[in-house]
């Protein structure tokens, strides 16, 4: 039956009406905006608390120029961590599971910060493809293979979050149908499964806040570079 | 490590000067150097013009 195994990863249709848009944006309602007030309520002080932290740590190594990007990479970690988490709930949608997503976020957002580096920097930008002090006869094999690794960070940035949330939540799918299906035969076994299932989840927690800050954390490295 | 300021301490001399893994302009010029050689090369077999096998009457 590995037709209703994928059926998890469909986009969201209701009636024919697509409902990728509500999916992506509906995640918004969870965050309060900041009030007027000097003391916020708990929800709003531990937001705050959470971007400002969040903006401190990933603004630390970047240079001047590199902070106008806290906006654009604090926000898109508290997407990614928003879709990630939500994805758990039983029978809700995961946008990240979808290459097409993560590609679409990976792709203009690696770009910018390399043609960044082109403009301002050309010359640290270009000689930054070939290592300091490598022996003559490896430079041009070397140029070659650090231009592939700078060419396939979007695919591995946008391939990275796909591959983690898919195998996940596909992975507490098939542990689940197999503790329900084992729990009318065998049922120790199927407590085991539970357990496992358990275990599972906990970790998918974690993968999902990880993931999350990794894609950041990689595109806050590849602007490093070239700011 | 390797921050914009490294590899000022070299002088080198010749071919040296302008291609070598040390100095940023040097490298720099390798990459474009190593492009630059492939994009030759690239050009040279698209533009190389075919041998048209010679057709035999029968």
């Amino acid at each position: 039956m590995t037709v209703s195994l994928f059926d998890q990863f469909m986009s969201p249709t209701y009636l024919g009406i697509p409902l990728l848009a509500l999916a992506l944006t509906l995640p918004w309602i969870f965050f309060p905006s900041p009030t007027s007030r000097w003391l916020n309520n708990r929800l709003l002080t531990l937001q705050a608390w959470f971007i400002n932290r969040f903006t401190q740590q990933i603004l630390t190594p970047l240079s001047l120029g590199g902070h106008k990007w806290a906006l654009i990479l604090t926000s898109l970690m508290v997407f990614l961590i928003t879709l990630n988490i939500l994805g758990l709930l039983p029978y809700t949608f995961t946008p990240t599971t979808q290459l097409s997503l993560n590609l679409a976020l990976a792709f203009p957002l690696w770009l910018a910060t390399v043609l960044i580096g082109l403009r301002n920097q050309p010359t640290a930008a270009l000689g930054h493809l070939l290592p300091e002090g490598t022996p003559t006869p490896l430079i041009p094999v070397l140029v070659i293979i650090e231009t592939i690794s700078l060419l396939i960070r979007p695919l591995a940035l946008g391939v990275r979050l796909t591959a983690n949330l898919t195998a996940g939540h596909l992975l507490m799918q098939l542990t689940s149908t197999a503790a329900f299906v084992l729990l009318s035969m065998m049922p120790a076994v199927a407590i085991l499964t539970t357990i496992l299932l358990f275990l599972l989840t906990l970790l998918e927690v974690a993968v999902a806040m990880i993931q999350a800050y990794v894609f950041v954390l990689l595109l806050s490295l590849y602007l490093q570079e070239n700011v | 490590m390797g921050g914009h300021d490294a590899g000022t301490q070299y002088q080198f001399t010749g071919m040296a000067k302008y291609f070598n893994a040390y100095t940023i302009t040097g490298r720099r010029n390798c990459v474009l150097a190593t492009y630059a050689s492939l994009l030759g090369i690239a050009l040279f077999f698209k533009l190389k013009p075919k041998k048209q096998a010679a057709v035999t009457a029968k």
